[in-house]
């Protein structure tokens, strides 16, 4: 039996260790995105269009195509989370119906992202004919982000102290002006926050886009909705593929962290958005 | 609520419109969210019922060979398997560890500049650590086992560990923090070491949300496809000897990004690939809901 001090130092010891080794793994990640990043990064790099597959050139139109995708998921996703976190804070009486609602949701949350390329590639592209299309992609990252936007919204609306709602009642509010002219401006920080937070991980999602909305070399600016499109993480992907091409690996580290610095800014605008809209409520 | 009788406007009407337009807009949004979920199962059991109900498939043999009709799934799920259980046994102890440190620390400035860049690296996508096994990773398990290839069953292992490490530690770290101060200083003052106090009063107060935490990375890991197709090395066959872990092998996502593309719909290779589907899905919705009871359970959030 160990006594208990050289325990006591063991632990403290295993505990160092382990902090130790995490930091490296921290640092070494983040380094070398950094590093690898910066040596491809330049202004020509995001507005020049690819070239060689790839290794030469830029990535203009794998950035554009990555905003069409998160753009037009953000204007699909809005009116259904915004109609469902309303149900179920304002509508919803019984509170079985309002769990089974988070449960269906919350499920979606759990769907591995690859699963979700192949609905799309069953639904849209084979059952309903669509073709491959940047729409499909759009559609399939909005269902993607719905829980994320949803329960942002609901708990936003959630907070919302009651007396709120029984005053604008009181003053002959309908429910509908009541929702229209207390619920909504009061819970917007919920909605903006989810959304932005749900587009900064749409948009680096490979596996639900890759089979039904994006196509590797030659897409510019798509010119109808039954087009692919070509995006930062489908790139990545082509050029990681690639990789024994020392070019195709650098511009693959140059679109790694043009993604990274999108997705950044969007969770940045996020956390703005909760400080700056959020109401303050002196209850 | 009451209905609203007070309307100056509408008190005329006879009969109060229960059913407005926002009502329905609302109605109609939360019955459409709530049908997605369905559809998607739905797709996905119609799709796979050519390959469950027929009969000389092998589903459970280790031979995939589409062209022979062979359509074994054992190596996949096999390859899932071990390298999940190598993500964890390495990650876990690891983020552990690590969140006890980081929880029990003096130092706020250290705690500020982990949590941020725990942050940071939980924003990554995965696409990107598919790209560091593919340029560090990789290369290093080839060199320093003398392989031809680095794209084996280790690789992935330790590059899903990367991926789960945030998650463990930001989610453990948040369960040891929770713990009371108070039972940690009744503790202390009994005369028990500090590893006597996370031993016994800490680790065991914040246990379900730990076992959550595992379970939340356990579902990423399950579901993760780029990272693991990119370094996995797409073999499908059982490694020989069966626990070598330097051997290529393949997982249940990177057979579905390799192959969906490939295989034409409507075919029984097509079928099978929605069937190994279906069944990850199952995996990661029990996973989820598991973590999620856990979370619910644990006293302190009650």
């Amino acid at each position: 039996m160990l006594s208990r001090t050289v325990k006591n130092t063991l632990f403290a010891s295993a505990l160092r260790i382990a902090l130790f080794i995490s930091l490296a793994i921290l640092i070494f990640l983040i380094g070398a995105i950094l590093l690898e990043g910066f040596k491809a990064l330049s202004p020509s790099f995001i507005v020049s269009e690819a070239r060689d597959f790839g290794a030469a050139g830029g990535i203009r139109y794998q950035l554009l195509g990555s905003l069409i995708l998160i753009i037009v998921a953000a204007v699909l996703v809005v009116p259904f989370a915004l109609g469902t976190a309303l149900y179920r804070s304002e509508y919803v009486t019984s509170e079985k119906l309002g769990r089974c609602i988070d449960l269906t949701i919350f499920s979606l949350n759990g769907i591995p992202s690859i699963t979700y390329g192949l609905f799309g590639l069953i639904v849209f592209v084979n059952i309903l004919g669509m073709g491959v299309s940047w729409l499909i992609g759009s559609i399939l990252l909005a269902i993607m982000i719905l829980p994320t936007v949803t329960v942002s919204t609901h708990q936003a609306m959630r907070a919302i102290p009651n007396i709120y709602r029984e005053s604008a009642l009181a003053l002959g509010l309908t429910r509908a002006e009541m929702v229209r002219k207390v619920i909504l401006p009061q819970s917007l920080h919920g909605l903006v926050t989810g959304l932005l937070i749900g587009l900064a991980r749409a948009i680096g999602e490979t596996a639900p886009i890759m089979f039904v909305a994006t196509a590797f070399s030659g897409v510019t600016w798509p010119q109808s909705i039954y087009e692919p499109v070509s995006t930062l993480p489908t790139h990545i992907l082509a050029l990681a593929q690639q990789a024994t091409n020392p070019d195709a690996l650098r511009n693959a580290w140059g679109a790694s962290l043009s993604l990274i610095i999108i997705v950044m800014i969007l969770s940045g605008l996020a956390f703005i958005a909760r400080r700056k809209l959020e109401p303050q409520r002196s209850m | 609520m009451n209905q609203i009788s007070l309307n100056p406007r509408l008190r005329t009407d006879i009969t109060f419109p229960k059913w407005n337009g926002l009502k329905s807009y609302a109605v109609g949004s939360a019955l459409f969210s709530s049908t997605i979920i369905m559809l998607i199962l739905g797709t996905l059991l119609i799709q796979s019922h050519p390959a469950l109900f027929a009969n000389d498939l092998n589903l459970l043999s280790e031979v995939w060979d589409p062209a022979g009709g062979q359509y074994g799934i054992i190596p996949m799920i096999f390859g899932t398997l071990i390298i999940m259980s190598i993500a964890m046994i390495i990650a876990l102890p690891l983020g552990v560890l690590s969140a006890i440190y980081i929880a029990e620390t003096r130092s706020d400035r250290l705690k500020h500049i982990l949590k941020s860049s725990l942050e940071v690296l939980a924003g990554i996508p995965s696409i990107v650590y598919g790209l560091i096994g593919v340029a560090y990773l990789s290369i290093w398990v080839a060199e320093g086992f003398e392989l031809q290839t680095g794209r084996v069953i280790l690789t992935a292992g330790l590059l899903l560990a990367l991926m789960i490490l945030p998650t463990i530690m930001t989610l453990s770290e948040d369960a040891i923090s929770s713990v009371p101060r108070a039972y940690r200083e009744n503790a202390a003052s009994l005369g028990l070491y500090h590893y006597e106090i996370i031993k016994d009063i800490v680790l065991p107060a914040a246990k379900a949300d730990i076992a959550g935490a595992a379970l939340l990375a356990l579902g990423r890991a399950l579901g993760e496809t780029m990272a693991v197709m990119l370094v996995i090395g797409s073999l499908d066959r059982l490694p020989s000897p069966l626990f070598n872990v330097l051997a290529s092998s393949q997982t249940i996502t990177s057979k579905l990004g390799r192959e969906i593309a490939e295989s034409a719909f409507g075919s029984t290779h097509f079928s099978v690939l929605v069937l190994m589907s279906l069944i990850l899905v199952a995996f990661t919705l029990i996973l989820t809901i598991a973590a999620q009871k856990l979370f619910t359970k644990d006293p302190h959030n009650a």
